[in-house]
């Protein structure tokens, strides 16, 4: 990173900023006019005291959690964007090469929806596009396009049954995510921030990473998908973006030394100082914090995102991508250094799974670009000791569905969007690993056990962080909402350790 | 104590229907326990979620909400026996130890009763458990003053309370704060320091008065409460969803900014917006104003049933009704009955129908009928400032080609020199050193002794190539692939696949150090060919297709293709490329195409340095064609008659090449060309636009009670109608959206002015007197001064709605003008004010940051209406969540400095500059305040925010000649007060600090000095001969920019 302080002087400047805040307390506690609540405040500037009288919790979480004891401390949430076909990657029915092209019967499809895009065409049965093959002690099938995921099929739990009631993007990546269709919830990632604060006072507790791709995607990544909704706007997921300027506004202006930066920081503190004497109002002292937090993000960020002191066995075992900023493979490599520093909740997207047409060649690619570097980051996890504390979630808003869209038997084919059954996977983090979990009929169309809706995906994530997903609440607009909602939703306790 | 009854009220513009008079029925004394104060909070909150409205979760057919039935005798025994708490079911149940009949039950996860609580219930029953409703659904009551009372109602009704619970009011705030504090709560922006002089020697009694009346006549009161309705209002300038295109409805912000600049009263102004449309002779002004009922989100997904969005919008407006006028959490019983409100499943279905027959049918982008098609009178003036700004750029655009030109002359006797020199002839494509050769799949590659990399090996489908290589160049503009045919190849074509045809499917081009672990990315702006195919329906064929990510487009030839030409690409870099000595080349060539087979069989790779032009075409490049002019002898080698030989179209073509390289001209071709562009969408503003207005459908739609609230689960039918709980009306006739927005603003409904009146206090306070500015419900938060709201909700019903007569009683209050200092005790007392005894102390919205910015540094471009601006923001940010569809181009010249009301916004991306605000995408009317690192990186690095410091430094020093005055001047400007000594002294450090170090580097001082736009024709009044004076004085305006006082409302 062009703009990375070198080491020394990073020290240096860490050190003078403990020294500042240090020499700050010094002064507060001899200083003159502030009376005890002040006081407490000070010592626990951002910390449960303050907030005693609001719903807001302190940056290491709610007082009342965890309900439980926790199994997971971190989740990785690999969000396939688009839809992956569960038909070519999991979830193997070898029954419809001999149906290929053949009507759905009605009474599979059972009056099931389908976009405007399909629904005037017949839904011909295209078999998949791939073959599959057993792999582990586990024996999970795997389609051949997705070979590094067969390495660890025995880490994974396959959850095979998922299931949504939303067919369109936005709607059912704002559910997959927020639980609920429209915008304006908080996002699992800003209930986990919220509730469980994170341990590191450098990086924000949420952190979204987005593959840098070369096309227009045609599914926007909204930034609801990560964002607070209700709750304060601290809980949102910050995006660690593909340009110079990692965070926004991370970067001072070009021209602007950092000693002038420290010592004008200095200042504001000076003055803010004053002001909190004259008038007494304790947002003035965490408002001093967060000008210090903003300077050691300044530093920390930059660190972070600069991969050069990767050995070169990382990018090998990541795949050559992993080379690349931006791509996928190296923002895997980047949530598991986010993990190592304590990051509550990191999240990557991976645009472009959305396969209405040229499934054989367009998914291929999405699945080279992902493959690898997946399967890396539980092998990587592992190695280090940190997958028993780390949940890892891979999957998309829906599936897709057995009919071709367009020619089954064309190379032109894809499929259509499919809320009724797809799949997901998770490891470590107190999953049960080497399992599959639920069924689908023949067609991979309707499930035919243990189903499990979004929102029980939802309940177990939460479980796993220690979270009781019927308790973890919060008021808005004189109701207690809560990431699962109000219907019936459950932790699914049979994929847990 | 003595009463007031509400007066009579005048019927308004349009006719209502007649009422009784208030009955203005009192209480002479207050009892020890009221019920909707102390009794129903508690029901509410523990009871009601299984003993409340909602009939499909009642448990053991009890309801507590219904004075009746909560004490009817249920066989032998009564919930509640009035007069006898012993007796009462409800009192033993919350007293049992047995688990199974405690309540609430304690897997409810519902609080247990408290002691205190519980004591209250018993009382309350044993005084007779004396009914009513809940403190919002009954009429507001105007107590009255008495004369040893404050004579501001709402001084004295404040202290009443104050001194019930033992608290004194602050003294007056310091002029200087109060007229900060007016201006930024009136105006949304800071008061001139000549403004704080003139207030401050005005010592007559009404001097604050004046103050007041000129703040709120300003026209920027009309913008400052704008962005108060425009946040409820979820106006944006773009769908929201899928694709998120543009929409064209800001003549509607403008219409609200007159509205309030005019002070129409509440009643019309809810009137219009509901239903200008409907009424009689409307003026394309009232229609304009219902585009209030348009502003929701609309999605034009691909796949998705424009029903199923029809419904949602219809929902949106529903909820937005009940949040912004009734205070109700309507969205609630969308899909059930209200758990607490006594709002019903089928109430909200009757509310849906006044909105359910509007002329549309769920679709988005261009095709959101109705549209009024309405040309704005705002707009001409954009255009003409868009004129005088380009016109200036374009002049300095001719000016700076002229001087550019000048070195032509220079640049060709040069070009002409190396060719003649040269010991070959000119090369312009250089083979590059390769070093290495790979695949991924497993293709062989090699290099013949020709430089062709061939291929061998097994024969694949897919797969990818890998070359490594180094170049000498200086610097690399771009790259070339010819592909080559083969005997070897199939039919002596171009791949030893089934045809022989090739499909390129991705490029990429990266640089990596050798032996480093990463690699970076160098973007490629243009790829052209000589040959590709362009056949419809047909998804491979386009060279320029190779540049995304996408396998199922790429460049390929047509099966028939006979041409002798080799098959050549082209690739331009976005920028030169300079490798270090240690550095190398990646490319990577892919072939992922669905047909496969297709992987090319030989090929040749060369890169370049000539410039500019020269890549962006597979054309011989003018130098190489000027090299062959020399070479063939058609020229005479003595150079200056060479020069004077060329033929028009060469030389044509060598001027363009040099100026598209000559970085002076092409800094000011930028700019003109963004002066054109802006220019060019100024007069698309300028025509008819279409503005998403209400209308009715002919026949209108049948309604049904939506179960669960599912688009498509239809119930019974309904009709429109009113939630009787709220305000009861006969259903004798057909109703219309007119009669919805009547019944809002009738006098008699005791929602819809209590909840007008708290926005109002909280645009003055920071916080509504009730909290919860959104939910009035039970579930909401009691007011903390229950008699103000009421007093303040009556006058504006009797004021003829008149808000700013409103807003006047509240910012000429002395509770007001208090000090908002507070002490340790104080802070203990009362952490959040509630009480109100001191003034609010809190941090500014982030759209008032900006705009302080603006006006404190001279910057403010105060223009009214208009096209919407794009404020500064960091590049790339549009693009990286379209990957590349939408570019955000900053405003040039003096649109860049309006106010942020004024700024575009796209929903999927709301500005980044802005913290804390309304997301816009539903209505939001809880005003956001955190506290991040995130906002202090944006304070101290926004470009418009340190734009707006050196401007403030510029005229700082211009302004004095000694230090202290300047920096006294910069502090004034932004905090509208004088320093103390010890806060000059700090300034004055960081001065020195600052000077000291920027005279060491004075190229920085520079380079941070300039930041933001340059005037196009020259440089900015040279106020210091000293870069580093200037950028240390930016430094110091910076920090003030920063400090808590200047962003908090004090």
């Amino acid at each position: 990173m062009s703009n990375q302080v070198d080491a020394a002087q990073h020290a240096a400047a860490y050190q003078h900023a403990l020294d500042v805040s240090r020499r700050y307390f010094l002064g507060r506690c001899t200083g003159i006019g502030i009376g005890a609540i002040a006081l407490a405040v000070l010592e626990s500037a951002n910390s449960r005291a303050s907030f005693a009288n609001s719903q807001e919790p302190s940056p290491i979480g709610l007082p009342s959690l965890p309900h439980h004891k926790p199994k997971a401390k971190n989740v990785i949430f690999l969000t396939q964007s688009g839809g992956p076909s569960q038909i070519e990657l999991f979830d193997h029915k070898p029954g419809l090469i001999d149906l290929a092209g053949q009507e759905l019967p009605d009474s599979v499809r059972q009056g099931q929806r389908l976009t405007t895009m399909t629904s005037n065409q017949k839904q011909l049965i295209m078999p998949p596009r791939t073959s599959f093959r057993r792999y582990g002690q586990s024996g999970a099938t795997i389609g051949e396009w997705l070979p590094y995921h067969a390495e660890v099929a025995d880490e994974l739990c396959f959850i095979k049954s998922m299931v949504t009631d939303e067919i369109n993007h936005a709607p059912a990546m704002t559910k997959f995510l927020t639980g609920h269709q429209l915008p304006g919830r908080p996002s699992l990632g800003a209930w986990a921030s919220y509730g469980l604060g994170s341990e590191n006072r450098n990086l924000p507790d949420y952190l979204v990473l987005i593959s840098k791709m070369q096309r227009p995607s045609d599914q926007p990544l909204y930034d609801h998908y990560w964002g607070s909704g209700f709750l304060p706007s601290r809980y949102q997921g910050v995006k660690l973006r593909n340009a110079k300027e990692p965070v926004l506004y991370l970067r001072d202006p070009d021209g602007l030394p950092r000693d002038i930066r420290r010592s004008m920081l200095d200042s504001i503190a000076k003055m803010n100082e004053m002001r909190l004497e004259k008038t007494g109002d304790p947002e003035i002292e965490t408002r001093i914090k967060q000008y210090e937090m903003a300077w050691r993000m300044q530093s920390s960020v930059p660190e972070l995102n600069d991969l050069s002191d990767e050995p070169e066995e990382t990018f090998e075992l990541y795949g050559s991508d992993s080379r690349r900023p931006g791509s996928y493979a190296a923002n895997c490599i980047l949530a598991r250094r986010l993990i190592e520093r304590g990051v509550r909740f990191v999240q990557l997207f991976h645009p472009d799974w959305d396969h209405h047409s040229r499934l054989s060649s367009w998914c291929v690619a999405r699945c080279r670009d992902t493959d690898q570097a997946s399967a890396a980051l539980v092998t990587d996890l592992k190695r280090r000791g940190l997958l028993d504390e780390t949940l890892v979630v891979w999957g998309g808003e829906f599936g897709r569905g057995v009919a071709g869209q367009g020619e089954w038997n064309s190379p032109e084919g894809g499929r259509d969007h499919h809320p009724r059954c797809f799949t997901v996977w998770a490891a470590g983090g107190g999953i049960r690993s080497g399992m599959s979990y639920g069924a689908t009929d023949d067609f991979s169309y309707n499930v035919v056990e243990n189903p499990v809706h979004v929102r029980d995906l939802h309940a177990t994530i939460l479980h796993l962080l220690g979270i009781d997903h019927q308790r973890f609440t919060y008021r808005f607009q004189g109701l207690d909402f809560k990431l699962t909602g109000v219907e019936a939703s459950r932790v699914v306790n049979e994929i847990l350790v | 104590m003595s009463f007031t009854t509400r007066g009579a009220f005048a019927a308004f513009i349009l006719s209502l229907p007649v009422f009784s008079p208030p009955t203005g029925e009192l209480i002479a004394e207050e009892p020890t326990v009221r019920f909707s104060r102390d009794i129903l909070p508690i029901l509410s909150d523990r009871c009601f979620h299984c003993h409340g409205p909602d009939e499909s979760h009642r448990e053991a057919d009890l309801r507590l909400d219904v004075h009746d039935e909560a004490i009817a005798d249920r066989g032998g025994y009564s919930a509640i026996v009035p007069g006898m708490p012993d007796e009462s079911e409800i009192i033993s149940r919350v007293l049992t130890e047995d688990d199974d009949l405690l309540m609430p039950p304690p897997d409810s996860h519902r609080k247990p009763l408290t002691e205190t609580e519980i004591q209250t219930l018993r009382s309350w029953i044993a005084s007779g458990a004396t009914w009513g409703k809940h403190w919002a659904f009954e009429p507001p009551i105007r107590l009255a003053v008495a004369e040893n009372e404050p004579s501001k109602p709402i001084d004295a009704l404040v202290r009443r309370r104050l001194s019930e619970v033992g608290m004194t009011p602050s003294p007056t705030a310091s002029k200087s704060t109060l007229i900060r504090r007016a201006s930024f709560d009136l105006i949304g922006l800071p008061p001139t320091a000549e403004e704080v002089d003139a207030f401050q020697r005005d010592t007559s009694d009404d001097a604050y008065e004046k103050l007041i009346d000129r703040l709120l006549q300003s026209p920027h009161h009309g913008e400052r409460m704008a962005m108060w309705w425009l946040d409820v209002a979820r106006y944006a300038d773009t769908d929201g969803f899928q694709g998120d295109a543009t929409r064209t409805n800001w003549p509607y912000r403008d219409w609200v900014v007159n509205a309030f600049h005019r002070n129409q009263p509440f009643d019309q102004f809810t009137i219009e917006q509901f239903a200008g449309d409907l009424l009689p002779e409307a003026t394309p002004e009232q229609i304009l104003a219902t585009c209030f009922h348009r502003n929701h989100m609309t999605n034009g997904e691909g796949g998705r049933d424009p029903e199923e969005s029809r419904i949602d919008y219809v929902i949106d407006r529903v909820n937005t009704t009940g949040t912004v006028w009734l205070g109700l959490t309507l969205g609630c019983t969308q899909c059930h009955s209200h758990k607490f409100d006594p709002i019903s499943h089928q109430d909200y279905y009757s509310l849906f129908a006044f909105f359910n027959s509007i002329d549309e049918d769920g679709k988005a982008g261009d095709n959101a009928k109705p549209y009024l098609k309405y040309e704005s009178p705002a707009a001409d003036g954009a255009v003409a400032e868009a004129q005088a700004w380009s016109d200036r750029c374009i002049q300095s655009e001719s000016e700076a080609k002229e001087a550019a030109q000048k070195g032509f002359g220079d640049w060709l006797s040069q070009r002409i020199a190396s060719i003649t020199n040269a010991e070959s002839n000119f090369t312009p494509w250089t083979s590059p050193i390769i070093r290495s050769l790979d695949s991924n799949e497993g293709t062989v590659l090699t290099q013949e002794a020709d430089g062709a990399i061939v291929a061998s090996g097994p024969t694949l489908r897919q797969d990818d190539y890998r070359i490594v290589a180094q170049s000498d160049l200086p610097n690399i503009t771009g790259f070339r692939i010819e592909v080559l045919r083969d005997d070897s190849l199939t039919d002596g074509k171009w791949t030893r696949g089934k045809d022989g045809i090739f499909i390129l499917t991705n490029i990429k081009l990266q640089v990596r150090k050798v032996g480093d672990s990463q690699v970076r990315e160098i973007d490629v702006d243009k790829a052209t060919a000589n040959i590709e195919v362009k056949v419809k329906g047909r998804n491979y064929g386009l060279v320029s297709d190779t540049l995304n990510d996408d396998p199922r487009n790429g460049w390929t030839l047509a099966e028939d293709t006979k041409s002798s030409l080799t098959p050549t690409a082209v690739f331009a870099l976005s920028s030169s490329l300079t490798l270090a000595a240690d550095e190398e080349l990646i490319l990577w060539m892919m072939h992922r195409s669905t047909e496969g087979d297709a992987n090319i069989g030989r090929f040749r790779i060369s890169l370049t340095d000539q410039p500019g032009l020269a890549v962006r075409s597979v054309d011989p490049m003018p130098i190489e064609e000027l090299a062959k002019d020399v070479a063939s002898e058609d020229l005479s080698d003595d150079s200056t008659s060479i020069e004077k030989q060329i033929n028009t179209k060469l030389r044509e073509r060598l001027v363009d090449q040099f100026l598209f390289d000559h970085p002076e001209f092409q800094a000011a071709k930028q700019v003109a060309d963004s002066s054109r562009r802006h220019l060019a969408s100024a007069k698309k503003a300028a025509g008819k636009l279409n503005v998403m207005v209400l209308g009715e459908r002919k026949e209108p739609r049948e309604t049904y009670v939506l179960q669960r609230g599912v688009w498509d689960q239809k119930g019974d039918a309904v009709t429109r109608g009113f939630p009787a709980a709220i305000l009861p009306q006969a259903n004798d006739r057909s109703l219309s959206r007119l009669d919805l927005a009547t019944w809002l603003v009738d006098p008699q409904n005791p929602l819809t002015a209590r909840v007008i009146v708290n926005h109002l206090w909280q645009i003055a306070f920071g916080d509504g007197l009730v909290r919860t500015p959104e939910d009035f419900g039970l579930q909401g938060e009691p007011p903390a001064h229950p008699d103000v709201l009421d007093w303040l909700a009556v006058e504006l019903i009797e004021s003829g709605w008149d808000v700013r007569h409103v807003l006047r009683m509240i910012v000429t209050s002395d509770t007001y003008k208090q000090r908002s200092e507070t002490t340790a005790t104080a802070t203990e007392a009362d952490p959040d004010n509630r009480m109100l005894a001191r003034g609010a102390r809190y941090r500014l919205p982030s759209w008032m940051i900006r705009d302080a910015a603006l006006h404190s540094s001279g910057l403010l471009n105060a223009t009214l209406g208009g096209p919407p601006v794009m404020p500064y923001q960091p590049p790339g940010v549009w693009e990286e969540i379209f990957m590349g569809r939408y570019t955000y181009e900053p405003s040039p010249g003096p649109a860049q400095y309006r106010r942020t009301l004024y700024a575009f916004w796209r929903r999927s991306s709301a500005p980044t500059f802005l913290f804390d605000s309304a997301q816009r995408r539903v209505c939001e009317v809880k005003t956001m305040r955190t506290n991040t690192p995130l906002h202090a990186l944006t304070l101290l690095n926004d470009v418009g925010m340190l734009e707006a410091a050196a401007e403030i430094a510029r005229r700082s020093i211009a302004s004095h000649e000694k230090m202290d005055s300047q920096l006294t001047q910069l502090f004034r400007r932004i905090l509208s007060r004088d320093p103390d000594a010890a806060e000059l002294d700090v300034m004055r450090e960081t001065l020195s600090t600052s000077v000291e170090h920027f005279a060491k580097l004075p190229d920085e001082a520079r380079t941070l000095t300039s930041i933001g736009q340059a005037e196009p024709d020259g440089e900015a009044d040279q106020v210091t001969e000293n870069p580093a004076e200037l950028a240390a004085f930016m430094i110091v305006a910076s920090l003030v920019m920063n400090l808590d006082e200047a962003i908090s409302h004090e």
